[in-house]
């Protein structure tokens, strides 16, 4: 069976990510906690695995890089990539909402034109338009709660986990665009060129995303 | 520093040098004469057509990805994103009265919108053939087996033909027993190959749970077992048909000696909605993305007016060469010809023998000095270069021998003028 490449994403999901493969035994516990290597021979030499930034992981997969990844659905929705989704993870949940001030969350609706800050501009975009309602969009990179608080938007689309985020800004959650977990996604070559390995390792990805030991909060 | 636009390409195009064009050459050139043994033969088609063509052939969807443009009457244009359209519109027009089947290759550019920075091209290589007016398994059979030889003719290592049926997908789908609306989004998941939205999407709508799992087990439908599995979910006539077209096509690709080649799967799914029958694509372990394309098309001409059915493929030449080993440019000529004053007339008789002879042959235009051609020569890793004097010729080999010989004896091929 030819070697598989799987791709993690840095930040929010690393953790759960990384003990999902331990889980399927794919990383020896602990072994990447001891490198700061990007790439890393797998337990059992059939898979190796990269880390990636989220934004960056789908184009791994897409061009076949990567033969598998772990992607967040928000990511799935803002970038639809040309890949399979075939597992929901399960972890990593969150929910991507709509958010105002304090002080005018109760009649954002009234405003003709609204501008929102976002990482997810395209998601943005299509939530507005399928209502039919006028959108200025800003995309930012980070600290998106920022914008409202210094008058560079009305409100903000972004991810919340617990919404302590909100609270602590003084910023009220209107709606929800969408809820996201972590998901299994394949290139489409990789699914028929090396059929065995890939879906001995989605199958087995499945089982141990029920058995990964919680991350620690 | 910052480059000027004169110093670039738009994003997307690409310049190609020698050695790239004549590997892009080559294997255009392999893969039509493979087909043209086949009885394809070439046909070429405007790179600009009218965006109502392209509309009328692939749904107004397409107008999202066109590179359009506005002609000097307000007529709107558009640069050819595929030529299976363009080629529908010949059949439809100018080969209406043809003696079908037909037969027919085209090789040439292609232009698609892309998002800048996407890493995608914008414009590239297409080459590939559409086997018009039979519905048969038989033609089926005929152009799988051909883009089995095209992807082969191309030297691609590791190359496999992957082939499913739309009619598979469509019957698990019919037999869902919802509207259609219901059905619609059902459909727009697949093409995202979005199969966790699926299944929560056709349990939401309370569809059969065999039926769920069936659909759910498409990507990976494939192999040696995929066929006999298939059997196992078909449960109406039409699921059935299906299966057992690709048990006959099995059949006929087996009798054409492709079949180690190709593999059954019915979880293809391709990009263009005009597919009514059998769809297959290429690849290589070496590459993340397919080397060709193609299927049935039963629907397409008719849309132009002549209800035909037709199957076909095209062959992503640029990436059949990014799955390569890019080889190192080792073009060189094999002769360099120089003269001395009164000898023009001796020397370019003599290249033009040599050229005759099939040998690359550059003649000194600069009128430098021989010891200036000979050291250039050298450089550029020519054969040797000939200094024509008289009835003479110095032969300097490349290394750095030297010898004189009569220009009749280098003429005659004697002492090696050229290496065949």
């Amino acid at each position: 069976m030819s070697c598989v490449t799987i791709a993690i994403p840095s930040g929010r999901l690393q953790e759960d990510a990384v003990r999902t493969l331990e889980a399927a035994g794919y990383l020896a516990p602990g072994a990447w906690r001891e490198t700061r290597r990007l790439i890393l021979p797998g337990a059992g030499g059939t898979v190796r695995c990269l880390i990636a930034k989220p934004a960056d992981l789908l184009t791994y997969v897409e061009y076949g890089a990567a033969d598998l990844g772990i992607a967040g659905k928000d990511v799935l929705l803002e970038r639809a990539g040309d890949v399979y989704e075939l597992v929901d993870l399960g972890f990593g949940f969150c929910r991507g909402v709509l958010a105002f001030p304090e002080d005018s969350a109760g009649d954002w609706e009234r405003k003709h034109a609204v501008r929102i800050a976002t990482k997810y501009p395209r998601v943005t975009e299509r939530y507005f338009w399928s209502r039919g309602r006028a959108v200025d969009v800003i995309t930012m990179h980070g600290t998106v709660e920022l914008a409202p608080l210094v008058g560079l938007a009305d409100g903000i689309m972004d991810l919340v986990m617990t919404g302590r985020t909100l609270a602590d800004n003084h910023l009220v959650e209107v709606a929800e665009l969408f809820q996201a977990t972590a998901r299994l996604v394949v290139n489409r070559v990789s699914l028929r060129s090396r059929a065995d390995a890939v879906a001995a390792a989605v199958d087995r990805l499945r089982g141990a995303a029920g058995r990964r030991a919680p991350a620690p909060r | 520093m910052q480059l000027e636009r004169w110093q670039q390409v738009p994003a997307g195009t690409r310049d190609l040098l020698p050695h790239e064009a004549a590997r892009v050459r080559a294997v255009i050139d392999r893969v039509l004469d493979r087909m043209r043994r086949w009885g394809y033969r070439e046909v070429t088609t405007p790179t600009l057509e009218y965006l109502d063509v392209l509309v009328r052939g692939e749904g107004a969807a397409v107008g999202g990805r066109l590179f359009k443009l506005v002609d000097r009457d307000g007529e709107l244009l558009a640069l050819r994103p595929e030529m299976t359209t363009p080629v529908a519109r010949l059949v439809a027009t100018r080969l209406r009265a043809a003696p079908l089947p037909l037969r027919l290759a085209y090789a040439g550019p292609v232009f698609r919108w892309r998002e800048a920075g996407s890493g995608r091209l914008r414009e590239f290589p297409q080459v590939g053939g559409e086997l018009v007016g039979a519905g048969t398994l038989e033609a089926d059979a005929e152009i799988v087996t051909l883009a089995v030889e095209a992807l082969r003719a191309t030297g691609v290592g590791q190359s496999s033909v992957s082939l499913g049926h739309v009619g598979f997908l469509r019957g698990l789908l019919a037999g869902l027993g919802l509207a259609e609306p219901a059905l619609d989004g059902i459909r727009t998941l697949l093409y995202q190959k979005d199969f966790v939205g699926l299944r929560r999407l056709l349990e939401a709508h309370g569809a059969p749970p065999p039926r769920v799992r069936a659909v759910l087990a498409l990507p990976t439908l494939q192999g040696p077992r995929a066929l006999e599995e298939a059997r196992r979910l078909a449960d109406t006539p039409e699921l059935l048909a299906v299966v057992e077209d690709l048990a006959a096509l099995e059949r006929m690709l087996r009798a054409y000696g492709v079949w180690d080649t190709v593999t059954l799967d019915l979880g293809i799914i391709r990009d263009f909605d005009y597919y009514t029958g059998i769809v297959f694509e290429g690849h290589t372990t070496a590459l993340g993305v397919p080397l060709l394309g193609g299927g049935r098309y039963d629907r397409l001409l008719e849309r132009f007016g002549v209800p035909l059915p037709a199957t076909g493929f095209a062959v992503r030449v640029e990436r059949v060469l990014s799955a390569g080993e890019e080889p190192a440019d080792a073009w060189a000529p094999d002769a360099v010809v120089a003269f001395d004053n009164g000898s023009r007339e001796a020397a370019l008789a003599c290249a033009k023998q040599l050229r005759e002879r099939g040998l690359v042959v550059a003649v000194e235009v600069q009128g430098r000095s021989w010891d200036e051609v000979a050291r250039d020569a050298e450089a550029r890793g020519a054969e040797r270069a000939l200094l024509v004097r008289g009835e003479a010729v110095l032969v300097r080999e490349r290394g750095g021998r030297q010898r004189v010989m009569p220009l009749a004896a280098l003429r005659d091929g004697e002492a090696g003028g050229c290496r065949e």
